[in-house]
């Protein structure tokens, strides 16, 4: 059990990380990204393809990785946000837009072939590749029975260190209040003088970098990066994350991450492997009837 | 003058019996002169089965461009459609529909995966055209596609060997060497291909000596697998089966190494393409799976499609590759044979079909080639191992 519970926390804290970029969004905007999910396999796959294509050390092609991620943050704004916001559409627009870019990036990427069009971006097409051990050196520990990744082990503090960043910028700084006033009323910000697009550019490109760190640090821990990792292994449990967590709380998106990767293993160890996803989802049906605004949603006058 | 009048009827005789053959053959080829044999390919080039999919196309692709730059089956040229059924069983029946009775092909190749099959297989049957499955290999693919129905379907073939066989030889290969006593099997209940190769490793442990410990179930989609890799791992079996396809194997055998599990891999088809053997790297080194062919085979027609694929694509075929390459030839060899009037097009699928079933070939890449009465590929089976570095050795060799 004690190795499954170190599974536990290290899937916990990619959910988490995940979940805080969703979550953040959320906060701000009312709205979901479902775009997010497709920027963690986005972070993931240019990372890889800058480290295995083009010869990059590994700590560069991360930071590139992050960077290209903020900027389809940006790109989510401007394409599939502004336009709706200007036209006073309903949030239900929004969510069909994200859901459409992330199937454009999701297939760009599925194209990706040598010779093709996006070869520059990808050439592994529909497979799942991992980092080569040569340029993500992944060294494994033995601790009595217990089996402890590099990769693995260095989720933890990064995730750790990068919400508590992001919790004091938004608690203490003149930005993170900017953002905060944008979440409570937009108007009123803008009335008192707060460029309100430019907040919400900002919230996005946070988000989209979080998102994208996360990616690349699940292709590093878990060995798998292909153009569907965000699709089938966060997007719908990042929802349950939130949900769990509190929708747009950062802290609950925090805890939400960790319960989750705990539920689900724990899940398997005791009532065998058809449970994970279904218990899990059954917390989450509890949570909303038992508690409908989640473990840290209590306080609902402030949002982030 | 007697000698003359011998000679006058052996000429006769001679130029009868030309007659008979070229003149048989010089109604066909009249028939099939200019005339266009139009196959289509369902193939999954996207999603899961993506990594097997695109080297199939690859390898029909070859036996197409080879036969038609040789003049084609009798003078007609093949025309190959290919369509994408992004791995995904609704999609893969309505893309065959849409080759079926849109595109009017003669016959059909595919789908790449069993999960599809069940969907397709059925449905070119009741719509009468030849269906020749290049790569599935789960139970009830041949003769009864309609499964839990067991009527022979008609249409139906596989040049592909099933997991029926290959997983047994396999697993019996390996206890005959190393009598392992304990096992524990990995499978992905969710698709249709894991779980019925999932079924013949649990038929066939105990007749090979092997206690099943534990199967542990997960989901296909699932991208960590860590909790049952431990799960499996802590019960210290000699030997892990592993049944799944795409990335799975990989990410298995990469995490039970981590993890200081030294016993044995063995598995199915899914194996048996280099780009498993590629993700899995030093940990698949020595994981064994039976297959339908192997790229070392140095007899002449493996030998030849091998240098051919490689002039082409510039990468070694893999078993996908020789699969469709071999269904191109078994296609264009009865398509010859049928005495296809290009008019009656529900007449020539069902002449294809019957040409099908007398297909004897004495040299493909996967050697010689027959099918069986139900309808199945007849050919040897090759057990071979991952090398750990992106290829495979050869093990053993099952006739």
């Amino acid at each position: 059990v004690d190795q499954q519970i170190l599974n536990a926390i290290f899937i916990g804290s990619i959910y988490a990380l995940f979940a805080v970029g969703y979550t953040l969004v959320f906060g701000v905007l009312d709205i979901l990204n479902l775009a997010h999910s497709a920027v963690f396999m986005l972070g993931a796959a240019v990372t890889y393809s800058l480290v295995v294509n083009h010869g990059l050390p590994f700590w560069v092609a991360c930071i590139v990785g992050v960077a290209v991620s903020a900027l389809m943050g940006l790109v989510i704004e401007h394409v599939c946000l502004r336009p709706l916001r200007r036209r006073k559409a309903p949030p239900i627009a929004a969510l069909i837009t994200t859901i459409g870019l992330a199937l454009i990036i999701v297939a760009a990427i599925e194209q990706g072939k040598p010779g093709s069009l996006f070869a520059w971006l990808w050439v592994d097409g529909a497979n799942s590749v991992s980092f080569p051990t040569t340029a993500v050196p992944n060294t494994i520990w033995h601790v009595g029975d217990l089996t402890l990744q590099a990769s693995k082990v260095v989720i933890i503090p990064i995730s750790i260190a990068l919400m508590l960043v992001l919790g004091y910028v938004i608690r203490f700084t003149q930005v993170g209040r900017g953002l905060r006033a944008v979440a409570e009323n937009p108007r009123a910000a803008r009335l008192m003088g707060l460029d309100v697009d430019r907040m919400i550019s900002l919230t996005l490109v946070l988000s989209s970098a979080l998102g994208g760190l996360a990616g690349i640090l699940f292709g590093a821990a878990l060995g798998d990066i292909s153009p569907y990792i965000g699709r089938d292994s966060v997007e719908v449990r990042g929802l349950a994350v939130i949900v769990l967590g509190g929708m747009g709380s950062i802290a609950g998106a925090v805890v939400g991450g960790y319960l989750l990767g705990l539920i689900e293993v724990l899940a398997i160890v005791a009532l065998g492997s058809n449970a994970r996803g279904g218990v899990a989802f059954a917390a989450l049906f509890l949570m909303l009837v038992l508690r409908p605004q989640g473990l840290f949603g209590a306080q609902l006058r402030e949002k982030i | 003058m007697k000698r003359l009048h011998l000679v006058g009827w052996l000429t006769a005789a001679l130029l009868v019996a030309a007659c008979g053959s070229t003149g048989g053959g010089g109604t066909t080829t009249n028939s099939y002169s200019g005339k266009t044999i139009k196959l289509g390919a369902i193939l999954s080039l996207t999603q899961a089965g993506g990594v097997y999919g695109p080297q199939g196309r690859d390898g029909m692709n070859l036996a197409v461009k080879q036969i038609n730059a040789a003049g084609g089956v009798n003078g007609a040229q093949i025309s190959l459609t290919v369509k994408d059924d992004a791995s995904d069983k609704a999609q893969s029946a309505a893309v065959a529909q849409t080759l079926i009775q849109q595109d009017q092909v003669m016959a059909l190749l595919g789908p790449t995966l069993s999960n599809s099959a069940v969907a397709v297989h059925p449905l070119a049957e009741s719509l009468k055209t030849p269906i020749l499955a290049v790569s599935t290999t789960g139970i009830h693919i041949v003769p009864d596609c309609n499964f839990p129905t067991t009527t022979p379907c008609k249409f139906v073939f596989r040049d592909s060997l099933g997991e029926e066989t290959a997983i047994p030889a396999n697993i019996k290969a390996y206890a005959a060497d190393s009598h392992p006593k304990t096992g524990v099997l990995l499978v992905a209940q969710d698709d249709k291909f894991s779980s019925d190769g999932g079924q013949i490793v649990q038929d066939n442990v105990s007749a090979n000596g092997i206690q099943l410990l534990k199967t542990i179930k997960f989901n296909k989609a699932e991208a960590d697998l860590s909790p049952y890799v431990t799960q499996a791992v802590q019960l210290k079996p000699d030997v892990i089966f592993i049944t799944s396809l795409g990335a799975i194997p990989a990410k298995i055998m990469t995490g039970a190494r981590q993890q200081g599990w030294q016993g044995q891999f063995l598995g199915g088809n899914g194996f048996n393409t280099a780009t498993v053997s590629k993700q899995a790297a030093a940990a698949g080194t020595g994981a064994r799976s039976a297959s339908a062919w192997y790229l070392g085979n140095t007899f002449a027609s493996n030998a030849d499609f091998v240098s051919a694929y490689k002039a082409e694509y510039n990468v070694d075929p893999d078993q996908f590759s020789a699969q469709g390459y071999t269904a191109i030839k078994v296609l264009a060899d009865s398509a010859k044979r049928a005495n296809l009037t290009f008019t009656d097009l529900a007449g020539d699928r069902d002449k294809l079909r019957a040409a099908m079933e007398k297909v004897n070939l004495a040299s493909t890449p996967l050697g010689p080639f027959q099918f069986t009465a139900n309808h199945d590929v007849k050919q040897t089976v090759w057990v071979i191992a991952m090398d750990g570095k992106g290829g495979f050795t050869l093990v053993h060799e099952i006739k």
